[in-house]
């Protein structure tokens, strides 16, 4: 045993103490909750033994809000505040929910804010409190499952998440009361829980992760050097998922049946894509029409979809600046890739079977919560250490409505870089500045994160000015910026308005709404409290003067306690104040204690049969 | 902790010329990130944690710096104190600007012709052909101490830089069309 332990910066946890740590995978359909627990990692279960937590949300009149499965079951019945798919809006601005399929059935709010608000019955919602939602689940089932308050967590994203939907992600963890470790891409979290960071057959490996989710496609190219990971190069399609392969069977039986019912053509689309995964040949059935579909038939129809995925593949490859054939493995991930066609057509791209062992569900957040476990310094001599590149060029408006890039794509973070610009007019004191993340030449096809008021700029003739805007990306890939005017040092102040996000008076009025909400629910359920324990308090005299009322009291003393009663029923009925219904249950107490005194005497003993002195002692704790 | 006064070469470990050994620079790359990645600091407190993000920033940007052929010749002229200006310095050479003109309207010619895949290919293939030749120009006049004449061939090399990426959008283009 070591006399002396040596800590390492950073790593200052008083040995042997293991820190509770989970990995959380934000899906667009279903998420999860991994922790390592004596050394393996493991998916956490509801008490239904159901690991997946549909990534639904619904939300009831009197502010309840219900999520996962239950909410799921009642989507078709209450579709306006059963919130599915969420990750979707994730970082969105209102100006996006035409292009994001335009089939959205929610009803949006007008508002000030930068984000779209839905409309529930219980109010407006915004992406990141329902996100909130989903995660406050999982933290609890966390926290039930491994007996302790969790430290922090690692939560996945896909790999083509922009900042804003990025910091999006954060933000709702915040309002989940959750600490993040790291924001985990979700191909790199694969690539862990396959434990290719601990084979040392190869000096370097080069994986491709092929995420087909419910919702998105992510291919990610990683290279992995002794414990090392880098992110060459990400692609893929954030509108492309599980989802569109059941659209198509839907529509092959709409067409068939001749039904409008899509909903329930929908319903029937999945449960057959399913079907045939372990069948050839699977019936259909919509109302009265039947009809069969075989897994050729099955496999035609969607093939245009998987074409797309392996485009991006190809893309992805050329980014890295590699072929095809220098991939070492490849790791499968999301529920779509149990379709046997999926798995076929990726073997035959890369030359190679991919790697399906790992319910490819769970892949994800089974590598998070290895990474959180490692994060947590639960394993202090873990070598293991995640490189990321930002997923898209982050730029500037210039001239003209073009974009200029500051740092491109893949390039490796977290990155400090720094530009200069100029003034164009005399005495020119303030400037806007315009970011932008993507690929794109122009304004218009780029994202717009934000937009700086840069003021205070000291009078000069144009061009004289210098003003050096920073830009910080950090290691989950979120943007700051920073801007200074050089030739006087001034430090000019910068505005920031996220183009999409929520401000940080936003998120804090939120995180003040809920605790407001949390302490309005605790006034509730007190007030209900009281009540019932003035119901019981009024049924126990009631019981007690049917018994002896007429031997033991007099006339007065009858109409005395029944007076008493009648206030603490009035009081019980009228009032929403849980401590006035609390005196008030004193009071009539007080009424009745020579009542409870006189019962107390031998004579009334046999009177007091069934009945505990503590009815009439103090009831109310 | 990290010297942040040393130059980029030095912190990889790397002589101060034009070609540079990639599997070192990417060697020496990881050991640094090893030692002062951000993750290595999650429980640290916020000096730690700052000073990561500032360390493993400096040594990404030398990382990125080293690794693209024009911003490393231009940090060798840099070192030499010849500094240049994105926004403001630009090549004069008019046959020079001529010839780019001619390759822009090659690229935009492709979608006309009859195998619009296999002539990008061919557009490509002079365009590095030619980008390789300004380097090698570059080391040539670095070497011969004629900094004036190598800050010309740094400006060029934006240009290649910017034709590459053409080039590659317009195959990205041309593929997704096909499909």
């Amino acid at each position: 045993m070591a006399l002396l332990q040596i800590s390492e910066p950073g790593m200052s946890t008083a040995p042997h103490e293991h820190r509770l740590a989970a990995g959380i995978d934000l899906g667009t359909t279903n998420s999860l909750v991994a922790s390592v627990r004596s050394g393996t990692a493991e998916v956490l279960e509801d008490e239904n033994g159901q690991a997946l937590l549909p990534s639904v949300v619904r939300y009831l009149e009197n502010g309840d809000v219900i999520v996962g499965q239950q909410a799921k079951a009642a989507q078709l019945d209450d579709i306006e505040n059963t919130i599915a798919s969420v990750k979707r809006l994730m970082g969105r601005g209102i100006s996006d929910l035409k292009t994001l399929g335009g089939n959205l059935p929610y009803t949006f709010a007008e508002g000030d804010m930068a984000v779209p608000q839905i409309k529930t019955v219980a109010g407006n919602v915004t992406a990141i409190e329902v996100s909130a939602e989903i995660l406050k689940a999982l933290k609890e089932r966390a926290e039930k499952a491994l007996g302790g308050e969790l430290k922090g967590v690692v939560i996945t994203v896909p790999a083509y998440f922009d900042d804003a939907q990025r910091q999006a992600t954060k933000d709702a963890a915040r309002l989940a009361n959750l600490n993040v470790f790291r924001l985990l891409n979700e191909p790199t979290a694969a690539a862990v829980a396959y434990g290719l960071d601990q084979k040392e057959d190869l000096d370097e490996r080069i994986i491709a992760v092929y995420d087909l989710g419910g919702g998105t496609f992510d291919i990610s190219i990683l290279k992995l050097n002794k414990g090392v990971f880098e992110v060459m190069a990400t692609g893929g399609d954030s509108a492309l998922g599980g989802d569109d392969f059941d659209h198509v069977i839907a529509e092959w039986i709409l067409q068939q049946s001749g039904s409008q019912q899509s909903h329930h053509a929908l319903a029937e689309a999945r449960r057959v894509k399913e079907a045939l995964s372990d069948n050839e040949q699977v019936d259909v059935q919509l109302e009265d029409w039947q009809g069969s579909i075989s897994r050729n038939d099955f496999n035609q129809m969607v093939e245009p979809l998987v074409k797309k995925t392996l485009l991006a593949c190809r893309r992805a490859l050329r980014d890295a600046g590699l072929n095809k054939n220098q991939v070492h493995d490849v790791v499968m991930v999301g529920g779509s890739t149990r379709m046997p066609v999926v798995r076929e057509k990726v073997g035959d791209f890369f030359g190679k079977p991919p790697l399906v062992d790992i319910d490819p569900d769970k892949v994800v957040a089974i590598g998070a919560a290895l990474q959180a476990d490692v994060l947590a310094g639960n394993k202090p001599d873990e070598e293991m250490l995640l490189l990321d590149v930002i997923p898209l060029s982050l730029g500037l408006e210039t001239y003209g409505g073009l974009v200029e890039k500051v740092i491109a794509r893949n390039t490796t973070i977290p990155i400090t870089r720094a530009q200069e610009f100029t003034t164009f007019k005399d005495n020119q004191t303030a400037m806007t500045i315009h970011l932008l993340q993507g690929e794109r030449e122009t304004v218009e096809e780029n994202r717009s994160l934000a937009k700086f008021s840069l003021k205070g700029i000291p009078p000069m003739v144009a061009g004289a000015a210098r003003i050096k805007v920073t830009f910080k990306v950090d290691a989950d890939g979120l943007l700051t910026v920073e801007a200074e005017e050089q030739t006087t040092g001034v430090k000019a102040g910068v505005e920031v308005k996220p183009s999409y996000g929520l401000t940080d008076n936003e998120i804090e009025g939120m995180i003040r709404e809920s605790m407001e909400n949390a302490q309005a629910d605790m006034e509730a359920r007190k007030l209900r409290e009281q009540k019932v324990e003035a119901d019981r308090t009024l049924e126990a005299l009631d019981s007690a003067m049917a018994a002896d009322a007429d031997k033991i009291l007099s006339p007065d003393e009858v109409a005395t306690l029944q007076k008493a009663a009648a206030q603490l029923q009035h009081i019980k009925e009228s009032s929403d104040n849980a401590d006035e219904v609390k005196a008030a249950i004193k009071n009539m107490e007080k009424a009745a204690e020579f009542y409870v005194a006189r019962r107390m005497d031998d004579n009334v003993k046999t009177a007091m049969a069934g009945h505990n002195v503590s009815d009439f002692s103090d009831t109310t704790e | 902790m990290l010297d942040f006064n040393q130059n980029y070469f030095e912190i990889f470990g790397l002589p101060e010329k034009f070609d540079i050994d990639k599997a070192a620079l990417e060697k020496r790359f990881r050991e640094l990130q090893a030692q002062y990645h951000p993750d290595r600091f999650i429980n640290g407190d916020d000096a730690e944690k700052r000073l990561a993000l500032q360390t493993t920033g400096f040594i990404n940007e030398a990382h990125e710096t080293l690794l693209s052929s024009r911003l490393r010749a231009r940090y060798l002229l840099k070192l030499k104190g010849v500094d240049l200006d994105d926004e403001t310095d630009t090549t004069h050479d008019g046959a020079f600007l001529m010839h780019q003109m001619e390759i822009r309207e090659a690229l935009e010619d492709v979608k006309n012709a009859t195998d619009p895949l296999a002539r990008i290919d061919d557009i490509a293939q002079e365009i590095s052909g030619e980008a390789d030749a300004l380097k090698d120009d570059f080391i040539e006049k670095l070497e011969a101490g004629n900094l004036d004449a190598a800050k010309e061939d740094v400006l060029k090399m934006k240009f290649y830089e910017r034709l590459c990426q053409e080039s590659k959008q317009l195959t990205e283009k041309l593929e997704d069309e096909l499909f």
